[in-house]
């Protein structure tokens, strides 16, 4: 045990002076997890600018610009009064607008009668979406007008007499549609970029770690250090203890301060603490045996590198390190679940949503261990021949 | 040719390198499809739907729903499973439908229906907006048919009266127009994941490449050069030319990938080679400024890619760049990338030629340039030192 | 004899797949022995090493170190000092750095590690330096800190694995005056290289390994002896060097006798002492002797003579 402290401890030394360890292990995902969140600092997902044209400035019309400027829709929609169609036009064609939303002249005065004037929506052909997200809003607001009309409608094809047409029109406007959506929050807290970044790009760096500790390790070969290891009264078995000592302990400061920086610096969310370590030290765990069974599988240092690469790629790629893995096709949601780093990543963001402790991170942490375990078997297997000189 | 002996033995080098090589074919075009897949922008919106009711009525709001445009419906059982695919961002919004819709429509009582969404989340409130209108529409139909139900006939018939008067009746009606607008972003899909991501890793194998530079430099190959009747100027020359070689072998390769397996059009044939080329010569620029800055070659393949990934960032490689702020984006356009995607954009998205993207490239120009001043320098001095 | 033995390795065999690499090797050393092990690429020489190193298992034959039975025995490794070939120390650690964890590799306690790191460093006129990269240190200093390296555990028996391969020449000095140095302090040595003139200069025994067995052992005297080999001896002179031939021959000793271009090539029982003689007949016969040289038997020889090759390649 003390000759793998031992060369735990060399391996480490090594590490930290060379300069390049710090940028990987800790600056490089820091730098990238604050972009990230400046980048998306105060902008979520979906928004457009909406030009009003107003050509009415009745009441109803003033209500329904009210309409768009709600709370709820501060985020979504950015209202720009509009002298006209045309300049609504144009100013849609040169992309400074999502859509446009017209009232004519004399709207408010015809929604009281027989014949009301209609609402125009422009939208643009490179953002259709926010044609629609307008209409609907503006359905919303003449929802009960229409509702008052059809039932008017409706009560005369039952039957209702066509003279009474005045008092139905009475009773109908009294009439409230039965169906009142109420919003409600969520039972979970938002995700926010920044928290799905962080651990992000946290893991992915962790995962480069494989790439270093197995290129070391055939540097030490070709240096004669196993050798020289081998001829002391040093077991194969110690050898890869140390080795895998050294990137447990590298692996857990760079996750452990890359939280802590993000958490303070970002506002991150990792979470509850424990848990989140609990997922943190498993998911090093499975890249200690990735590195073990990467130094297994391969001969020479430009093996190492080449297969340490495709694993490290690899999994970062499924596993939605790079990308929200949320807006993938529901294929890839799945096809993260069979890495390591993808169940990490999914225990982070239900901890910092769902919130909960070790309960959340049951399922996730399963996953991890299976992985590892199939991982470690195969690494068990391959990796002391690695040793043998 | 002296230049070229040098950029044979360095392209080789390059070649021979199976990681090298995987890092320049096999992790681009696996980005393109894994980003092509998932850039398509938003086109609709999810929403999840739970039906505690599970009635006629329930059941018709749901399909009422799921034909709107815009709108995706995803059905759920629990409440549990509906409130954590909406915090991991499966969905955009939520919609319960009450248990006991169909017995307050009969009855003719108001009832409650659950709309989910964040107040400041903006896709969520968006989409709360879509399923809102369809809700109240619903609603419309019913408070038509109950008020009808006084006159005459059930419930049922005047639902289904009211249906048939709905697209008739005089109310306010909501046109729409579709115009057409220039684009700020790339097209969904693969034309935009392979534009971006050959930007992207034509510089990051630029700067990876610098590496070389500081092996050559190691192994005393420049010594070896310099010793030799070869100027400065060539040897760097030689340099050069290696990475733009290289750069050019990558974008052809990525450009045929493209075309050929993504069917993606690379807009204006003209524009697009020039492009290309420009392109190649800002990344090999880089790549030669980032061989004299780094001392090991340890340095430069840690740092290397760090800048090439933050800068593919800033510069809207990795997310468009008209979703940040406006200050953001001005950030951005420090960086090369910026220009490049603007460029790659106008050809793509508004079909530009040589002509519409003039501005894009005389800046790419200028960052080739700059870069390649500073390698020259720098490499000079090293050599001329004699010492490498 | 008297001194005890600290090695002996008896019918080791390896095999390598369908390679035989060690057919049959066994040799043994004592205390104060340095022992040098010769044979061309692929003799088996280094596979012989590694055995006794605890490198690789034999496949069949016995090791034994200070008494006790090596193989698959962890803590005879002990007594053993290996001084590799390459040398195998970390460039990016310092001296004492690298010293400490060789140490510690040999489970030295923390009092005994400092002590024999300084010993080492003074050893080997490096203690200045200690705390500079190995980087930066010459090739003759890493060699130097290599050997100190195979000292750290006070080793019973030490394998040198050609110590001097692209050493300057007194750095090279200085090594080999160690290796004496060492024996006489009682280690054991086993030496390896493919400089005849230092096998010739240190080791008191040499052992001759071809296609994985031990062909010949004993003193360079006994090897030289052994082989009855003769002197060569090339005059030169010009004229008539045929007649010059036919004269030589006629001089006691003289076993062979032949012209060539511009010399006569001889082989004689004892070169030195017959060649007044040699010289008396050439001059009685006219002819002006121009140069003498005079090859005396070596290992070199005795080498190619049993090998046919080499042992320089």
């Amino acid at each position: 045990m003390r000759t793998a402290l031992a060369i735990a401890r060399k391996d480490l030394r090594q590490r930290i002076r060379d300069r390049s360890a710090l940028v990987v292990g800790v600056i490089a995902p820091v730098v990238i997890a604050g972009l990230m969140s400046f980048a998306f600092k105060g902008v979520e997902n979906f928004t457009y600018t909406l030009g009003v044209v107003n050509l009415d400035h009745g009441a109803v019309s003033a209500g329904l610009v009210q309409a768009l400027e709600t709370p709820q829709l501060r985020h979504v929609v950015t209202v720009r009064p509009l002298p006209s169609a045309a300049v609504a036009r144009s100013e849609l064609r040169a992309g400074k607008l999502g859509a446009a939303l017209v009232v004519p002249a004399g709207f408010s005065a015809s929604v009281a009668t027989s014949r009301p004037e209609s609402l125009l929506t422009l939208s643009s052909d490179q953002f259709a979406i926010a044609g629609q997200v307008t209409k609907s809003i503006a359905a919303s607001f003449v929802a009960q007008l229409n509702a008052d009309r059809l039932s008017v409608a409706t009560a005369l094809a039952a039957g209702a007499p066509p003279s009474e047409l005045s008092s139905l029109a009475g009773l109908a406007s009294r009439l409230r549609i039965p169906l009142q959506s109420v919003e409600r929050p969520l039972g979970a807290h938002q995700l926010k970029v920044i928290s799905y970044y962080s651990p992000g790009m946290a893991i992915f760096f962790l995962l480069f770690t494989i790439s270093y500790a197995a290129r070391s390790f055939f540097v030490d070969r070709s240096q004669g250090m196993i050798e020289r290891m081998r001829a002391a009264p040093v077991r194969p078995a110690e050898i890869l203890l140390g080795k895998a000592l050294s990137v447990f302990a590298y692996g857990s400061v760079s996750l452990l301060t890359i939280g802590v920086v993000t958490s303070l610096a970002f506002g991150a969310d990792w979470g509850a603490p424990l848990p989140a370590i609990v997922i943190g030290l498993a998911l090093i765990l499975a890249v200690v045996f990735l590195t073990a069974l990467v130094i297994g599988l391969s001969r020479t240092q430009r093996q190492a590198e080449g297969i340490a690469s495709i694993v490290v790629f690899g999994l970062a790629l499924l596993g939605g390190n790079f990308f929200f893995i949320s807006s993938a096709p529901s294929v890839m949601k799945h096809l993260a679940l069979l890495t390591p780093n993808g169940w990490a990543l999914r225990a982070f963001t239900d901890l910092a949503t769902i919130g909960g402790g070790f309960g959340t991170v049951v399922e996730p942490l399963v996953g991890i261990l299976v992985f590892t375990a199939v991982v470690a078997t195969a690494a068990l297997l391959l990796a002391p021949r690695a040793v043998r000189v | 040719m002296r230049v070229l002996a040098i950029a044979r033995a360095s392209v080789l080098r390059v070649v021979r390198d199976r990681t090298a090589m995987f890092f320049i074919v096999v992790l681009p075009i696996v980005l393109i499809v894994l980003v092509g897949a998932i850039a398509h922008g938003v086109t609709s919106f999810r929403v999840g739907v739970l039906d505690l009711d599970s009635t006629g009525p329930s059941r018709a709001l749901v399909a009422d729903l799921a034909r709107t445009p815009g709108v995706t419906v995803t059905r759920f059982s629990s409440l549990h499973a509906l409130d954590t695919a909406l915090a991991r961002s499966d969905l955009d919004t939520g919609l319960i439908v009450p248990h006991g819709l169909a017995a307050a429509e009969r009855a003719g009582r108001p009832i409650a229906v659950p709309v989910l969404a964040e107040q400041a989340n903006s896709s969520q409130q968006a989409a709360a907006a879509q399923v809102v209108a369809v809700v109240q529409r619903e609603g419309g139909r019913i408070q038509a048919a109950e008020f009808a139900t006084h006159y005459g006939g059930g419930f049922a018939r005047n639902l289904l009266r009211a249906d048939v008067l709905a697209p008739r009746t005089p109310g306010v009606r909501l046109g729409e127009e579709a115009v057409r607008a220039k684009a700020v972003t790339l097209p969904a899909g693969y034309e935009y994941s392979a534009p971006t991501e050959l930007v992207l890793f034509v510089f990051l194998t630029a700067i990876a490449g610098g590496a070389t530079i500081i092996e050559t430099r190691r192994l005393g190959m420049f010594d070896r050069m310099s010793a030799a009747p070869v100027s400065p100027r060539t040897i760097i020359l030689g340099e050069s030319l290696t990475y733009v070689a290289i750069a050019a072998v990558q974008s052809a390769l990525l450009v045929a990938v493209g075309a050929l397996a993504f069917g993606v059009s690379w807009g204006n044939p003209l524009a697009a080679v020039v492009l290309l080329l420009v392109w190649c010569l800002v990344g090999a620029g880089a790549g030669m400024v980032a061989g004299t800055l780094f001392r090991t070659p340890e340095q430069a393949s840690a740092i290397g890619p760090v800048v090439g990934i933050a800068f593919a960032m800033l510069g809207g490689c990795m997310w468009p760049l008209s979703i940040v702020s406006p200050a953001m984006r001005a950030v951005g356009h420090v960086t090369p990338q910026a220009w490049a995607v603007d460029a790659w954009t106008n050809l793509l998205a508004s079909h530009g030629t040589l002509l519409t993207i003039g501005r894009e490239l005389g800046v790419l120009a200028l960052f080739a340039l700059g870069f390649f001043v500073i390698a020259t320098v720098r490499l000079g001095r090293t050599l001329s030192a004699g010492r490498a | 004899m008297g001194a005890s033995l600290v090695l002996e390795c008896e019918h080791l065999a390896k095999r390598f797949g369908e390679r035989v690499a060690v057919e049959d090797v066994g040799f043994s050393i004592a205390e104060g022995e340095i022992y040098g092990l010769l044979g061309p690429n692929g003799a088996g020489k280094t596979t012989t090493m590694k055995m006794v190193c605890g490198l690789l298992t034999p496949d069949a034959g016995s090791i034994s170190i200070a008494g006790r039975q090596a193989i698959g025995n962890l803590d005879v490794k002990a007594l053993v000092g290996y001084v590799p070939q390459d040398v195998a120390l970390y460039p990016d650690l310092t001296a004492k750095e690298n010293l400490e964890f060789v140490g510690r590799l040999y489970k030295l306690d923390r009092r005994t590690l400092a002590e024999r790191v300084n010993e080492a460093l003074e050893l080997t006129d490096l203690a200045d330096r200690r705390d500079d990269r190995l980087d930066s240190y010459s090739g003759g200093m890493k060699r130097r800190l290599n050997i100190a390296a195979g000292l750290l555990n006070h080793p019973r028996l030490l394998i040198l694995d050609e110590p001097t391969v692209g050493v300057d020449p007194q750095s090279r000095h200085a090594i080999l005056e160690r290796v004496q140095a060492f024996g006489r302090e009682g280690l054991a040595v086993v030496y390896t290289t493919h400089y005849m003139e230092e096998a010739e200069r240190v080791c008191d025994r040499v052992g001759i390994i071809d296609h994985g067995r031990l062909i010949a052992e004993g003193t360079r005297r006994e090897l030289v002896a052994g082989l009855g080999q003769q002197d060569s001896i090339e005059l030169g002179a010009s004229g008539d060097l045929e007649r010059l031939a036919q004269i030589c021959l006629a001089v006691p000793g003289v076993v062979k006798a032949a012209a060539a271009d511009h010399s006569v090539r001889l082989v004689a029982n004892d070169g030195r002492s017959i060649l007044p003689a040699l010289i008396e007949a050439a001059d009685a016969g006219g002819f002006a002797v121009t140069s003498v040289d005079v090859a005396e038997p070596n290992l070199e020889a005795v080498f190619l003579h049993l090998t046919g090759t080499a042992l320089r390649e």
